[in-house]
């Protein structure tokens, strides 16, 4: 084929276009873990593009009621586009009835606003983590189009690779040989764990993952929540290289 | 609000573009589709552009530079284009990014401080809620793929006094640091800011004296000068502080060629040309 | 009066045998009824006052401002309808800013009053609207364009104009409006506002609308002052607090004097 000829092919007639890319993907990992009267939701504090550094002070988790902590991951942007209206719906909600929504309805809500965006979405991963219903732990976690489901322990974000199958094997016991002694869990129902087992599991998840993964470090936020005695922050330092 | 009384008061509702009658009738009738709507261009690259800003906050205030040069590609266009722009009294805007943006979001915010003296009740806008707005602008305008092709830090003096220092760009992230910077600075000069910050421990910038907080920001752009092809050895330092904005007159940081006299080639290269 | 009865005021879009519109003529008297607004053009800037009559002891005081200021040069003071004149602040503020995205300057007060009055002069057209019940006093510093420095900004001259709810428009070296305008403008007409500074005029405009105030038949009233003057840095804005007390005090203590030498 002659150059001419390789030059005609390639001409389709539509105009040229660089299109923008509306996204970018800032790191941080988040994760939640539930129990019998409480819940824990944390993230690290690093925000990241590629590999630079963004900030060191960047806060992924917001409380949205007395019971009830939100952890977004993924597109900054989008995260923080996404929890301001959540806010906002949960204010206009008590303005009109004088009250705030339980976790469930919460958890909800944040599917179809998620879903509401399904042709454009926004690319964040979303955990919400309280107190619910029935007065137990509890732990709602969320594709960035909305698909969502109780659980009782998940990680998202950059390390979530790393930090799930821990949190499978500590939490659910997964892939380890059963003791003999202890009668096992039956099936579909969760491992009663106490508060200090479970803060000691999340702060091991995150500086491991802060060993092995390049976007999570500098400072760990730790939401505790606590059924009667509602939500409480801990802020602890994390690797900053 | 159409205040005009011939263009749609008094006229019937349109049952056919508004059957549940939703709109209010003196907000007129809604659009229809535009038919030019396929002619429509949006941002897809930024055209003339400025390079990094830098900004750090110091003990009662914060600090912003920027050099003057806009360029066409890699054409230095405009060499003396400020960077650095007051909005109000008590806030900084620093631009890199499309110019032609900046200037659109300079009228944005100005409107904006406007409409807020307007008011007549004394009150002004902080850097925090002018941020808030730009930032919304920021992400709202990608959201229609049609981008401020800017990276903005907002800086100034908080409605407590605290110094406030804060990042948004063209998709409407936003961050805060004790020090930031935007584009090439952000690998160049952002490790040496925070190198500075960081050895008067935590919380540093509240060591940090004005004057020495000059010399770190000078140092770091001749730095952007030596290594960022887009740099120009002319820029401006900002602050805000309690007396106010101030922006400065261009000046140079001084640097020194003379290695480059018997350099041959490049790097270690023993040949010569 | 002779219009009522004959079917010619009902309608904006309908001229009496004689050529009168009569329904403008009513919008005028909701003009006069009102409290009196003056503005008086001195040499170094503008000063507005108003008389608001307090409708209410209940009302916290500086409720329902008569005075806006529109862009940062500019601001208008009216008379009559109190719901219309918001409302033609917020359509002069749309102008203004209009004027700035097209132009990148502030709108020539000279400007801002010719729109203002071409969207009076609209109201007056058509059966479905009403004219405005109200007369403005459009005040504004027209400085070189960007002037950014206090220097170039004082190289600037004070305008004043009024827009009636015909839609005429004229400029004034100090206008009146409202119940008092009459004794008003003899007073204003005594004044040599060419010679006074605003400083100086804020005593005279206290003073004025002092004069005018009929005691017997309003009771309470605010002295509402605004200035463009060099203190204000040739922005419109509300009389400093205790800049304004110090003004009407001293208008208090002439006309005082004035009473005693006429006794």
């Amino acid at each position: 084929m002659t150059s001419q000829g390789a030059k005609l092919s390639n001409y389709t007639g539509a105009p040229q276009q660089r299109s923008f890319n509306p996204y970018s993907d800032n790191g941080g990992t988040i994760l939640a873990i539930s129990s019998e009267n409480f819940a824990i939701v944390a993230a690290d504090t690093r925000q990241s593009e590629g590999y630079s550094i963004q900030t060191r002070y960047a806060k992924k988790c917001y409380q949205l009621t007395d019971e009830v902590v939100m952890a977004v991951v993924g597109f900054q942007a989008d995260g923080t586009a996404l929890a301001k209206r959540v806010k906002q719906r949960l204010e206009w909600y008590y303005h009109t009835h004088s009250e705030v929504p339980s976790l469930a309805s919460i958890a909800r809500m944040v599917q179809t606003m998620l879903y509401g965006k399904r042709f454009f979405p926004y690319y964040a991963h979303v955990i919400l983590g309280g107190i619910d219903r029935d007065g137990t732990g509890a732990v709602y976690s969320f594709d960035p189009v909305g698909s969502y489901e109780r659980e009782s322990c998940r990680a998202a974000g950059a390390a979530q690779s790393l930090v799930q199958p821990f949190l499978d094997n500590m939490v659910y016991s997964k892939n380890q040989t059963a003791d003999p002694s202890v009668a096992p869990l039956p099936k579909g129902e969760r491992p009663v764990l106490p508060m200090e087992t479970v803060l000691s599991l999340v702060i091991d998840a995150f500086t491991g993952a802060t060993e092995r993964h390049i976007e999570v470090g500098d400072g760990l936020q730790i939401w505790t929540i606590v059924k009667g005695e509602g939500a409480k922050l801990r802020e602890l330092p994390l690797k900053r290289d | 609000m159409n205040h005009f009384p011939s263009t749609s008061w008094g006229k019937p509702r349109n049952d056919a573009l508004d059957p549940y009658a939703s709109f209010p009738i003196h907000q007129g009738r809604p659009q229809t589709n535009d038919v030019f709507a396929d002619g429509v261009q949006r941002t897809q690259q930024p055209i003339v552009t400025g390079t990094s800003v830098l900004g750090i906050k110091f003990k009662g205030g914060v600090m912003m530079a920027a050099d003057n040069l806009a360029s066409y590609g890699s054409l230095a266009r405009f060499k003396d284009i400020v960077r650095l722009h007051p909005v109000g009294e008590q806030t900084l805007l620093g631009a890199s990014g499309d110019m032609a943006d900046f200037q659109q979001v300079k009228r944005l915010l100005e409107n904006l401080i406007t409409s807020e003296a307007l008011q007549d009740d004394g009150h002004a806008l902080n850097p925090s809620q002018i941020y808030e707005y730009l930032s919304n602008v920021m992400y709202q305008k990608r959201s229609k793929f049609d981008p401020f092709w800017n990276a903005f830090l907002v800086g100034g003096l908080d409605h407590d006094g605290e110094p406030f220092l804060s990042y948004v760009d063209l998709l409407g992230t936003t961050y805060s640091s004790p020090s930031l910077a935007t584009g090439y600075g952000n690998h160049l000069a952002q490790p040496l800011l925070r190198r500075a910050l960081e050895r008067l421990g935590p919380d540093g910038y509240k060591n940090l004296e004005e004057d020495e907080a000059k010399k770190i920001i000078q140092s770091a752009m001749r730095v952007l000068f030596y290594r960022d092809a887009r740099a120009l050895n002319k820029f401006q330092i900002a602050t805000v502080t309690k007396r106010g904005v101030e922006v400065s007159e261009p000046m140079e940081a001084p640097t020194e060629w003379g290695f480059a006299e018997g350099l041959r080639g490049y790097g270690n290269s023993d040949e010569t040309y | 009066m002779s219009s009522i009865g004959t079917g010619y005021d009902l309608s904006a879009s309908t001229y009496s045998p004689d050529g009168r519109i009569f329904q403008v003529e009513y919008a005028n008297k909701a003009v006069d009824n009102s409290g009196t607004a003056i503005g008086l053009r001195c040499k170094d800037g503008i000063v507005l006052a108003v008389e608001k009559l307090v409708l209410s002891k209940l009302l916290v005081p500086g409720a329902n401002k008569r005075i806006a200021s529109v862009d940062l040069h500019a601001g208008i003071a009216t008379a009559g309808l109190l719901a219309d004149g918001r409302h033609l602040a917020n359509r002069a503020r749309d102008e203004c800013e209009s004027y700035r995205d097209n132009y990148h300057t502030q709108i020539p007060t000279k400007m801002l009053a010719e729109r203002l009055s071409l969207y009076f002069q609209a109201y007056t057209l058509y059966s479905s609207v009403r004219p405005f019940g109200l007369s403005a006093i459009v005040a504004g510093w027209d400085a070189p364009s960007n002037a950014d420095t206090k220097e170039k900004k004082a190289a600037g001259e004070p305008k004043l104009f009024c827009v009636e709810p015909s839609g005429v428009y004229w400029g004034y070296r100090g206008c009146a409006i409202g119940k008092g305008r009459q004794l008003a403008r003899t007073e204003i007409e005594k004044l040599k506002l060419e010679e006074l500074t605003v400083e100086e005029a804020l005593v005279d405009a206290a003073r004025i609308i002092h004069t005018v105030h009929d005691e017997a038949k309003d009771k309470a009233f605010e002295l509402e002052l605004s200035w463009i003057s060099p203190a204000s840095g040739w922005k419109h804005a509300p009389v400093p607090k205790e800049v304004a007390d110090e003004a009407e005090a001293k208008a208090k203590k002439i006309i005082e004097e004035e009473n005693e030498m006429e006794e």
